[in-house]
């Protein structure tokens, strides 16, 4: 595998010096971390969202710091999550005096080291709540969907939590809201090819020709299951299956709609896929609001796609419809 | 059996520096154990993690505790990810007990080896037979405990402490995943041994080769 590349130990740091050399009109370095905050950040008496992970999943989680919807992002190794040090001081940059709320998938180092920096803060006072996304239906059976991990519904779950930040709600609302919007999140994917981290020789992990993977990772893990390689149709009933068996409670009918691509199956083919999904959608009674196809969150160049409901009642679509603006997403309002 | 100052501090630059030379020789092993259910780059960061461990306990000498304490700060922060979290929180609690030692023996170290588990425990909520680096840590802390009991001098206990310690990494091949990225897989992480418990079972026998050159 070809990668552009200096030294492979660099690659984080590079990385994140061409991001912000381009986007500074969004992003700022956190000064002496590893992680970048939006401009203006802090704003006093905002809470302040502080997202964050491995990287290897552009545009999540610092393609999504911005106005309107991250405040800070923490940026660790390839699929390795940052250090507490590291999530301890992106959020002091941005405590802007009305709390901290961290979010991001529910992943063993991401919460060990996120509740390393949430025990710090807290320590010194501050104000700090925590929002885990555990949107994967196959990661674990409902009962212990607490356990789940988090994928791609992770962008509607920040998309909630900044726009609740952003219009100056204080910490606890932002925090239920937060959590009501990964509550009514699902998300269920499938993976053709593994990826490669940069600077390795090889994939980790392969998929026979015939096959697929049900129930993907986004740090190259294998999936839950293999079967048949599937046609598209075949893949979007059993995405639509899937998640409208799970459903949360007081459902209603409209739900936003994100296909999302892991970085090798590209937009012709979600479109493919979104012509299968589209009328089963209906069929089952749900009103798609505002579908969303492309990349949000990628596991390097791995082949394989995932497809997220994210049913809206009136407040978060409300933190839906609000405007954004950050390098890998905007919307206008 | 020695004073807990600056030689032990000395002698904990030494088996850092060990440890980072025997983990680095193992880091593309590491890294292929730990695709097999995750993402490969265990080794990678053990070493990222052990190098910048090595570079936070140069500096001020102290006593063995103090330098592993900053060891450890200096590994989490270096490593990220959960093994970072675990293995330098480890090396950090047992820094912290033994700092408070009134001597390096084999007690005290059995103690600070105590500490360092509960440490792993309370942070990553595994146990013994989750297919973890506590499945490695686990039988070493009892055998060099049950060595302890008998008079056993830190060297002896040590030495006898290690076979446990790979027969217990061994077992996790046939285990499967209950905690970390690799539980997600269930029946699918069976077969291959735990990348952590194999990352510590070379952590403690470097360790304790120089133990044993310290004691010859």
């Amino acid at each position: 595998m070809r990668r552009m590349l200096n030294e492979a130990t660099a690659f984080r740091e590079e990385m994140i010096g061409g991001y912000v050399a381009a986007f500074g009109r969004y992003v700022a370095p956190v000064p002496d971390a590893s992680g970048v905050m939006a401009v203006g950040a802090p704003r006093a008496g905002k809470v302040a969202v502080v997202v964050g992970g491995g990287s290897g999943h552009y545009p999540a989680f610092y393609g999504l710091v911005g106005r309107g919807m991250a405040t800070a992002g923490v940026i660790g190794e390839i699929f390795t999550s940052p250090s507490g040090e590291q999530a301890y001081r992106v959020a002091k940059a941005v405590d802007g005096g009305a709390g901290i709320l961290f979010t991001f998938g529910n992943y063993g180092g991401d919460v060990m080291n996120f509740a390393m920096a949430e025990g710090r803060l807290l320590d010194e006072g501050g104000d700090v709540r925590t929002v885990l996304v555990t949107d994967d239906v196959l990661a674990a059976p409902p009962e212990e969907a607490e356990d789940r991990r988090g994928i791609a519904g992770g962008f509607y779950v920040f998309k909630a939590a900044g726009a609740s930040a952003e219009r100056g709600d204080d910490l606890a609302t932002v925090e239920a809201l937060t959590k009501r919007a990964n509550a009514r999140t699902r998300t269920i994917g499938v993976a053709f090819a593994g990826c490669t981290v940069p600077g390795q020789d090889e994939p980790l992990f392969t998929v026979e020709p015939d096959r697929m993977e049900i129930g993907l990772g986004i740090h190259g893990e294998p999936g839950v299951r293999t079967s048949e390689l599937m046609p598209s149709r075949e893949i979007a009933k059993l995405m639509v299956d899937s998640l409208v068996a799970e459903a949360p409670p007081d459902a209603g009918s409209r739900a936003a709609v994100l296909v999302n691509g892991l970085g090798g199956t590209k937009y012709e083919e979600l479109f493919v896929l979104y012509d299968g999904i589209a009328p089963l959608l209906a069929a089952a009674g749900i009103e798609p609001y505002e579908p969303l196809i492309g990349e949000f969150v990628t596991s390097l160049d791995m082949a394989g796609c995932s497809l997220t409901l994210h049913w809206l009642d009136d407040d978060l679509r409300a933190l839906h419809d609000a405007p954004a603006a950050t390098p890998a997403f905007t919307r206008a309002g | 059996m020695r004073d807990n100052d600056a030689d032990g501090g000395r002698l904990a630059q030494t088996i850092l520096a060990h440890v980072l030379a025997a983990v680095e020789a193992r880091e593309l092993e590491l890294g292929r154990l730990d695709a097999a259910a995750g993402d490969g780059d265990h080794g990678a960061g053990m070493v990222r993690g052990l190098r910048a461990a090595v570079a936070a306990a140069d500096g001020p000498e102290g006593v063995a505790g103090d330098i592993l304490a900053r060891a450890g700060t200096g590994f989490t922060d270096a490593a990220g990810g959960a093994s970072g979290a675990l293995v330098g929180s480890w090396i950090g609690a047992i820094g912290r007990s033994l700092a408070g030692a009134d001597r390096l023996d084999v007690a005290a170290v059995a103690d600070a080896l105590d500490a360092g588990q509960a440490m792993i425990q309370r942070l990553g909520k595994a146990k013994p037979g989750d297919k973890t680096m506590l499945d490695t840590l686990d039988p070493f802390l009892r055998a060099l405990r049950r060595a302890v009991e008998t008079g056993a001098t830190l060297d002896a206990a040590w030495a006898a402490a290690l076979p446990e310690a790979e027969a217990g990494m061994r077992a996790t091949a046939e285990m499967i995943a209950k905690r970390g990225r690799a539980a997600r897989l269930g029946e699918r992480s069976r077969g291959h041994v735990d990348a952590g418990a194999m990352s510590l079972l070379i952590i403690l026998t470097a360790v304790g080769d120089v133990i044993r050159q310290q004691a010859a």
